[in-house]
């Protein structure tokens, strides 16, 4: 029993911080229908920084993430006005391929700069844990989950409550309507943009204290991030929490009750059966595609 | 417009040709030839996956070129190292040696890191009838293919990695003996037949084996699958880990505040600095691993490769230098001793003799595969020391049991 | 261009003969061949289907472990292999091309990166079949040192040739078209009778097959095989940036792209001295290709020598020949309707854009559908057509329910539409648009040539028909909006319709071109194709049609001859109602 518990409570706290690092990913899809694949390499861009900074000054990591949030915002608003902006009338295959080109690129520059080596933050707390009865709740999880939740939750504020927030989900709807009354597509789509590269600064800085990371281990994440939201249903943020639950879920279940090799397996399974029943994902929608009259 | 592409096509046939050209007359050295220099060389994954341990092995074969020239060449002439960059990719690496034998026309080869690639190279190679000495390639199946030309510069192949945490289990007393232990390791071609060697022998010896699992290359969630092994507080835990696993494990081991009485991992230990900083420095305390070598074995020519290491690249020297450096080692002992370079005559030397190096002394079976033991090293008071065997070992002591985490 | 390809290709067969021992060459070319047999495979799906794989090289590592495996459990050479490696694949791609063929855009592309990584994690962990992460080592080749490499060069050039002339028929035959209209625009194929999902599948397929057989060869080349060296998401993303470089969607872009990135990759790799900077070169490549030459090298190319040549947008005074028109039953008075639709309701979230509309449309009529913007006209269209996804209420054609039918299944029972906004394939000439609908469909349609003699003598009878004889060769994009109009109309007479529905066809047209399209459908009516017209033109419509349905928020609010329709209160209600709100 204790053990159920403990495997349920390492699950959750996990799939609280896939459910951030996936939060922008499916965000920006949903908004401009562009698949981000370097969202990985950000990650682990932004790992890399944190664990320098800690490594200097001797911050603590995860509130190192109140620095590299808004500076993955500006350089994700940057890198959307640049570069990705030219791919948005081109096929999504195509916007997918140059997001690949640039995380190719964050890791080659990585390798470059700060070498093939694995990394990881140490803060004192790493290694202790909490102990509620007779489960173990290790203190780095329990930060790191409680900081996704506070960044998901301020971008559910910023989405419901804000008049940004609004238009980014009205673009996200009906993107001619909001045309229409005075939204600037190109603004909204450079702010989800920036968003979604400032979920990736909170879940890198988290990351660094979390696992060993180098900079070829975007491939990893990408790949988890990427399963989750076509489980989830792509663009849809509940989807993305869901199949982000399910995904650490899966993996602390099977690797406690079966073996860890087949983690990936089940969660691949899950996917293919829940396309096979819903094409479109767990939440995903199908809007009104011939909404032009 | 169908014109212009025809164009276009001939226009790339030219530039494939120019291509090709340019690279053969690029091609150096002709082999044989009384006094140039002896050309030497090798393809590494300088970049892509293995670039780590790639850009180590470089290092310890430049190393090892500068020492031979110093000391006059070999066979009176000396060494130039062709070192080329197959990227981690098998492709690549076929095309280099194929390269390097067919064209550069090298007259000795030195092998690549990591059994993936030396599979590939190894059969370039032996097609080829030149002898191939690999500092790295411990996977069993590299031996079972009936080579004539492979040399493994290790003292042993993986299933013998730990038979010294073996040797010294047997050897504690009745009471004071391990009495179960758990087995996890990554599902790597070299991590994991030590571990499940180490596994069977400790069985043999009486453990009680109380769990064993296997995790893929990629896991970075440690939790569940360290919770699951301790739950039967196994007073020995063995791990079979590349690094960055390793890691994960001893923080998750902390996290759940479980401390075995032995704890065994393979290669992570082995990372210095990186390990230490890893796992929390006061946490290496008694960790045993297993080694190829160590900069503090007493083996001859060891402290000047360490003190050469260290001047050079202003760091601690690492494993995959020194393997780099013995499998140097082993073609000058060949080389001097054959007094030609004869790829046929080398290989049937080198199968007949002990070769000394700084990993100790090194002999092969007919196929290749190394006869000799590795080292155990411990960590202890924040430095490696090796425990076993006696000629290498730097002291008498082994920290046992292991102490709780700090 | 067959003879400059003939040139290159007798050079590369005499290559081994002229330096038999330049054994590295030999080995660069092989796997530049390797790469090009890849990605002139990855072109079928990805480039004429435009459904681009990420994960391609999983066929490679497919057809090698199957070599690998039975090689040794059968102790046979792999090469004997090598066409049930093939087979192999293309079995694999049928299974999971039934599933990920479903989903459309990014989410194929995540779920072929998926794959590939599910078969690494299948390789590792299945270690009683695949030896999992120690890999599987085979027997070294059986010829002598003094042949190096030259029979696997051989080998890799042949499987290249074959896999070029595969796709190069393919491009030429229905089946390829389809793949390409499919390519432009899915849902409009569908509407045109091609069977997408079944086109899809196959083209997957095909898109294997030689890469399957190529990885029974590479097993034996490499002698060695492991999950990471066989399914390698590097490898995958190196068949798209060829395919992408040469030009993806032309059938030699593949071929030179494949050329240029291995010599490239080999030219950085001799000289560039293994500096860490390979993977950051490889990036900014992809991303300055995507950027900046998005189309690849050949075509390029070719823009930059091709002529530019104006293309005339009015075609008004072409002679007006008498009209005829084809039609699959000869005509007959009838008095059940053609068309019924009963209590349809289709919602999109909160929205119900048809609100149970039931309406008949009387064989040989032409009736016609009015109401407001947003009134669900299109959506019901859709309904209608099978493009409109699930709804409730019944669809019956002639007699037979079709509302659980695929759209190219009612195309081919003889429903065809036009669009509102013009659907055109805008890559494909007027004529391949024209032949592109299929009546009917059946294997043999797959094989036969896309546009044969008796096709595009009918095609070009149904230019000439609309007007647009003269423009047969011009990209469809060329043509006014008119005139593109026009051309959809003829490609909905290919099908041979029994029903057609048009949608707007006066919308945004040339006044002369809306008589000529009128003129259309009136000599169609006298051959007894039965119309449904949604059109905003009111007089044009009371002057067309009888009867008339009007549509108002999803529900009809008045049908019935012209004359009533103009005097109905409800009607000039909701036309005013929109006017003033």
């Amino acid at each position: 029993m204790t053990q159920a518990v403990q495997t349920v409570a390492l699950g959750v706290l996990i799939g609280g911080v896939y459910a951030l690092m996936a939060a922008g990913l499916t965000l920006v899809f949903g908004i401009m229908g562009i698949v981000n694949v370097a969202q990985g390499a950000f990650l682990v861009l932004v790992a890399m920084l944190t664990w320098k900074a800690w490594q200097v000054t001797g911050i603590d990591p995860i509130l190192l993430a109140l620095a590299t949030t808004p500076l993955m915002f500006g350089v994700g608003w940057v890198l959307y006005r640049l570069v990705v902006v030219r791919v948005r009338a081109s096929s999504p295959a195509m916007s997918m391929l140059l997001t690949f080109g640039i995380a190719l690129t964050i890791e080659g520059l990585l390798n470059v700069t700060a070498g093939n080596y694995f990394r990881s933050a140490t803060p004192p707390y790493f290694a202790q844990s909490f102990t509620i009865g007779s489960v173990v709740l290790p203190k780095a999880q329990v930060y790191g989950f409680l900081a996704a939740l506070l960044v998901l939750g301020l971008l559910y504020l910023v989405l419901n409550r804000t008049w940004t927030g609004r238009a980014i989900r009205a673009t996200a709807q009906n993107p001619s309507g909001a045309a229409l009354v005075g939204i600037s597509a190109s603004t909204v789509a450079a702010l989800s943009f920036a968003i979604g590269a400032a979920t990736a600064g909170t879940g890198g800085s988290i990351l660094a204290v979390l696992y060993p990371f180098f900079p070829a281990s975007h491939y990893d994440w990408i790949a988890k991030l990427l399963g989750i939201i076509v489980l989830g249903g792509m663009g849809s943020l509940r989807g993305a929490w869901v199949g982000a639950l399910i995904l650490g879920l899966a993996e602390t279940i099977t690797a406690t009750y079966g073996s860890p090799r087949w983690s990936t397996v089940v969660f691949y399974a899950v996917i293919l059966l829940v396309l096979i029943v819903r094409p479109h994902g767990l939440f995903g929608t199908r809007l009104r595609e011939d909404a032009v009259a | 417009m169908r014109e212009r592409s025809v164009r276009l096509r001939l226009r790339a046939l030219v530039a494939c040709a120019a291509l090709l050209v340019s690279a053969g007359c690029g091609g150096g050295g002709q082999a044989g030839g009384g006094g140039g220099p002896i050309l030497i060389g090798t393809s590494l994954p300088l970049t892509g996956q293995f670039s780590q341990p790639g850009g180590e092995a470089r290092r310890g074969y430049e190393i090892w070129r500068d020492r031979v020239n110093a000391a006059g060449g070999l066979l009176g002439r000396q060494v130039d190292l062709r070192v080329t960059d197959d990227a981690s990719n098998q492709d690549t690496i076929i095309a280099d040696y194929t390269k390097l034998i067919t064209q550069d026309k090298v007259d000795l080869l030195l092998g690549s890191f990591s059994s993936l690639l030396n599979y590939a190279a190894s059969a370039v190679a032996e097609r080829n009838q030149m002898l191939f000495v690999e500092p790295a390639g411990a996977a069993p199946n590299m031996f079972t293919r009936g080579f004539k030309m492979l040399f493994f510069a290790q003292p042993a192949t993986a299933p013998h990695h730990a038979d010294g945490v073996t040797e010294w289990v047997k050897s504690l007393p009745e009471a004071q003996r391990p009495r179960t232990a758990a087995f996890i390791t990554q599902d790597d071609p070299f991590t994991r037949p030590v571990i499940e060697s180490l596994q069977r022998q400790l069985e043999a010896a009486g453990l009680r084996t109380v769990h064993s699992t296997v995790y893929p290359a990629n896991t970075t969630n440690f939790q569940p699958i360290v919770s699951a092994a301790v739950a039967e507080s196994p007073d020995l835990f063995a791990q079979g880990a590349q690094f960055e696993d390793g890691i994960g494990a001893v923080r998750a081991l902390r996290q759940v505040g479980f401390s075995p009485k032995v704890f065994f991992q393979t290669n992570a230990p082995g990372n210095g600095n990186q390990y230490s900083d890893g796992v929390g420095k006061d946490a290496t305390e008694g960790v045993l691993y297993s080694t190829s070598w160590s900069e503090a074995a007493k083996t001859p020519v060891n402290a000047e490769f360490a003190q050469e290491y260290r001047k050079r690249f202003n760091g601690p020297p690492t494993e995959d230098a020194a393997d780099a450096f013995a499998a140097g080692q082993v073609l000058q002992e060949a080389v001097t001793k054959v007094g030609r370079i004869d790829q046929v005559a080398l290989a049937d030397w080198l199968r007949a003799n002990e070769v000394p190096t700084i990993l100790g002394p090194l002999r092969w079976a007919a196929n290749g595969e190394p006869q000799s033991s590795y080292m155990v090293a411990q960590w202890q008071n924040g430095k490696v020391e090796v425990v076993s065997p006696k000629p290498a070992a730097t002291t008498d002591r082994i920290v046992f049991p292991k102490p709780a985490w700090p | 261009m067959r003879w400059g390809a003939a040139v290159v290709l007798a050079a590369l067969v005499a290559f081994p003969f002229v330096v038999p021992d330049a054994t590295y060459e030999h080995t660069v070319m092989l796997l530049a061949f390797l790469v090009a047999i890849q990605a002139i495979s990855w072109n079928i799906i990805s480039g004429f289907a435009g459904y681009i794989s990420l994960g391609h090289s999983v066929f490679l590592g497919i057809g090698a472990y199957t070599a690998g495996i039975l090689s040794v459990e059968w102790d046979v050479n792999p090469l004997v292999l090598a066409p049930l490696s093939g087979v192999v694949a293309v079995v694999v791609a049928l299974f999971v091309g039934s599933v990920v063929l479903r989903a459309k855009g990014p989410a194929f592309v995540i779920i072929t990166i998926a794959m590939l990584l599910s078969f690494q994690v299948l390789a590792v962990n299945l270690p009683a079949v695949t030896n999992g992460s120690d890999g599987i080592t085979l027997e070294l080749p059986t010829w002598g040192r003094d042949v190096g490499n030259i029979p696997f060069y051989f080998m890799f050039l042949g499987l290249m040739v074959l896999a070029f002339g595969f796709s190069a028929w393919i491009r030429r035959t229905k089946f390829g078209t389809g793949l390409v209209a499919i390519r432009e625009d899915e849902g409009k194929a569908a509407a045109i009778g091609i069977p997408t999902t079944l086109y899809k599948s196959l083209a997957y397929a095909a898109s294997a097959f030689f890469v399957g057989v190529a990885g029974a060869v590479y097993a034996y080349f490499l002698t060695f095989l492991n999950p990471l060296g066989a399914f390698n998401i590097l490898s995958s993303v190196t068949i798209v940036l060829a395919a992408l470089v040469g030009g993806k969607g032309t059938l030699w872009g593949p071929v030179v792209g494949a050329f240029v990135v291995s010599f490239a990759g080999e030219a950085a790799t001799v000289y560039g001295g293994g500096s860490q900077s390979r993977l950051l070169v490889f990036g900014l490549a992809l991303v300055v290709i995507v950027l900046f030459l998005p189309d690849g090298l050949l075509p390029a190319v070719r823009r930059l020598f091709a002529k530019r040549h104006e293309v005339e947008h009015t075609d008004h005074t072409a002679a007006r020949r008498p009209v005829t028109i084809v039609t699959r039953a000869p005509a007959e008075p009838r008095t059940d309707p053609l068309l019924e639709v009963r209590n349809a309701r289709k919602a999109f979230g909160g929205l119900t854009a048809v609100d149970g509309v039931s309406l008949t449309v009387p064989t040989g009529s032409v009736t016609a559908l009015i109401g407001p913007n947003g009134s669900g006209k299109t959506t019901l269209f859709n309904l209608v057509t099978g493009t409109g996804g699930a709804h409730t209420g019944e669809i019956r054609f002639d007699g037979e329910r079709i509302d659980g039918l695929a759209p190219w299944a009612r195309a081919h029972r003889g429903i065809g539409r036009t669009f509102q906004l013009t659907r055109l394939f805008k890559g494909m000439t007027v004529l391949e648009n024209v032949v592109a609908p299929l009546a009917a469909f059946s294997p043999a349609v797959l094989a036969s040539g896309a546009v044969t003699g008796h096709e595009a003598d009918r095609a070009r009878e149904l230019l000439d028909l609309v007007g647009l004889g003269r423009f047969g060769a011009e990209p469809a994009g060329s043509l006014s909006y008119g005139q593109q109009k026009l051309v959809e109309l003829a490609q909905v007479m290919v099908l041979q319709p029994r029903l057609v529905l048009l949608d707007e066809p006066a919308g945004g047209v040339h006044p002369d071109l809306v008589d000529r399209i009128t003129g259309i459908v009136r000599a169609g009516a006298e051959q007894g194709i039965t119309f449904l017209v949604v059109e905003h033109d009111i007089p044009l419509v009371l002057d067309l049609c009888d009867p008339v349905f009007v549509l108002d928020r999803g529900k009809v609010i008045a049908s019935g001859p012209p004359g009533a329709i103009r005097e109905d209160p409800a009607v000039l209600g909701a036309y005013l109602g929109e006017v003033s709100g």
